[in-house]
């Protein structure tokens, strides 16, 4: 009697051990490194800083502690945003945290971790006579064609111009911010759409230059991607996560980009409404 | 073992003989070992991540057929303006006066002393040099209005190619042999009709295979001016996969495409070749 006792309590306590912290996927373990590939032209999410060439920002300041955390190094990759997915289902990156907004498009190949508010923000030249959103309505609007951005502008166009009998917004492709900032100040575009956790940064870069006008279009979140078989690795990070959202560690990295107030309250998983 | 039957004069005929076959064991493992691999490959492409229904599917897809066309369009007019720019430089490169020569030498030197991408970006970002553009008191435009992506993208292409067409062109000028020149000077040509009418007209015949490589190669080059915008078939391929994430499949897309065009202009080269090679007695093919 007392021998079975013993037995179910020492399964309960296994049962409970593995219940409590679950476990890195083992070939991570082994080897004591995480793979990450970011797309680093996303400042201040990840970029290169022009003085060292370190790769840093927001995401990469969260891995880092992430990885402090899990006690492994992380190696680092880089890639053009479009094949930031391939990379994960190739496998040449374990997740993936680069400034990706969690879309429903997206969640056909990975599942997101939600960490960010973010959404995509119209901005102007500071001398531009449009003032208010919808005197963009008819006019040429940029943003780089690799995002969601543009069928975001193009809903936005269809909800508040054309339904309101005004023109609607003429999209141009641009390659990245920077490229799309470039049109922005050649007369190009008359107004440009960027992510709207990155105009602080860009507004700090070229001071007074930019205006930003009107809400943001949508709220999304900025998620980290994972594969959707890895579910091990998804836990083991949304849990450190967690923590570091409880310790203030996470607030301590967003106020460091000026990006306080897009913090989230718990890291949430395919949460971005669409 | 029978002795086999002499002829007359005491040699033994052999002509009744089986050749042995020799077998190729070499050649045959080396056969099988390609094709073992070969089938490993498509098996692979197979059963890889790929859907092959988006391939189909977007292979006559409006947005990739009119991305074709314009990769076209752009790989002919850029050629083109290569082509002119090319035996321009190349007239100015050979002629006697040092100006002519120095100016034709500095153009090779600059176009083709930096990459291409960068002197397309460099087209394309124009305004943030010349805001406005035009001629002083009859018509002025914003540069961003006339440097559209097609132009900076034509620009960018037809004027590099010019400064490697003008090397293919002047090694065809200095092919022909110096006799021709200065048989039409003895029958009171000048310079510049001696190489229209006699000079490039043989020089021809050695330029088409470099310039057919050229022209191929400057179908492919059209890809680059994606990053400018310009439609070509690869940027809207990639149009398509920033949507909706297909991304080998778009790329094995707009391959096909590729592949097909250079399968069709092999031929056309040749063409042209038996055109220009006409008169000379030796036709090499």
């Amino acid at each position: 009697m007392t021998r079975l006792s013993l037995l179910l309590g020492l399964a309960v306590l296994v049962a409970a051990t593995s219940v409590r912290a679950a476990e890195l996927p083992a070939e991570i373990k082994q080897a004591g490194t995480l793979k990450l590939t970011v797309n680093s032209t996303y400042a201040p999410m990840e970029y290169r800083d022009p003085a060292t060439n370190e790769l840093v920002g927001l995401d990469i300041d969260l891995a880092n502690e992430l990885a402090k955390r899990l006690g492994v190094k992380i190696v680092w990759s880089e890639t053009p945003f479009a094949e930031l997915i391939p990379s994960l289902q190739t496998k040449r990156a374990d997740f993936i945290i680069s400034g990706i907004q969690d879309r429903s498009s997206r969640r056909e190949t990975a599942d997101f971790i939600d960490y960010l508010t973010t959404g995509p923000q119209f901005f102007v030249m500071a001398e531009s006579v449009a003032k208010i959103a919808t005197d963009l309505c008819g006019k040429k609007v940029g943003t780089t064609r690799s995002t969601a951005f543009p069928l975001e502008i193009e809903k936005w166009s269809k909800q508040n111009c054309e339904a309101a009998g005004k023109p609607a917004i003429q999209y141009v492709p641009g390659e990245n911010s920077i490229d799309v900032r470039n049109q922005l100040k050649q007369g190009r575009i008359d107004a440009a759409v960027q992510g709207s956790e990155t105009l602080p940064y860009a507004q700090q870069q070229e001071a007074g230059r930019y205006r930003v006008i009107g809400e943001q279009l949508s709220t999304g979140y900025q998620g980290i991607m994972f594969r959707k078989d890895d579910a091990a690795l998804r836990e083991v990070v949304t849990e450190h996560l967690a923590v570091m959202i409880a310790d203030g560690s996470y607030k301590r990295i967003l106020d460091k980009f000026g990006l306080g107030a897009n913090a989230v309250e718990k890291p949430m998983m395919n949460a971005a409404p669409q | 073992m029978r002795a086999s039957p002499t002829l007359a004069d005491g040699f033994p005929d052999l002509s009744q003989m089986q050749i042995a076959r020799e077998i190729h064991w070499r050649r045959w493992l080396a056969a099988a070992a390609i094709v073992v691999v070969l089938a490993a490959i498509a098996r692979a492409f197979a059963n890889g991540q790929i859907e092959w229904s988006y391939v189909s599917r977007f292979l006559t897809a409006k947005v990739i057929l009119q991305g074709i066309v314009n990769t076209m369009v752009m790989a002919v007019l850029a050629m083109a303006l290569g082509i002119v720019l090319g035996v321009v430089a190349a007239i100015m490169r050979l002629s006697p006066n040092p100006v002519l020569k120095s100016v034709a030498a500095g153009y090779t030197w600059l176009f083709r002393g930096t990459p291409l991408i960068l002197q397309l970006l460099l087209w394309f970002n124009l305004a943030l040099v010349f805001p406005t553009i035009g001629i002083p008191g009859l018509w002025t435009a914003r540069a961003v209005d006339v440097m559209t992506p097609f132009l900076a993208a034509l620009l960018g292409l037809g004027i590099n190619q010019g400064a490697y067409t003008s090397e293919v062109m002047r090694a065809g000028m200095l092919s022909v042999d110096a006799g021709q020149y200065e048989a039409a000077q003895a029958i009171g040509m000048g310079r510049l009709r001696a190489l229209r009418r006699i000079i490039l007209p043989q020089a021809m015949r050695v330029v088409i295979p470099p310039l057919g490589n050229e022209f191929i190669g400057m179908v492919k080059a059209t890809s680059l001016a994606s990053v400018i915008q310009y439609p070509e078939v690869l940027h809207n391929a990639e149009n398509i996969y920033y949507a909706n994430s297909r991304v080998i499949e778009l790329l094995i897309v707009a391959g096909c495409w590729y592949l097909l065009v250079v399968s069709i202009l092999t031929p056309l080269q040749m063409l042209l070749e038996r055109h220009f090679a006409r008169g000379t007695a030796r036709i090499i093919r």
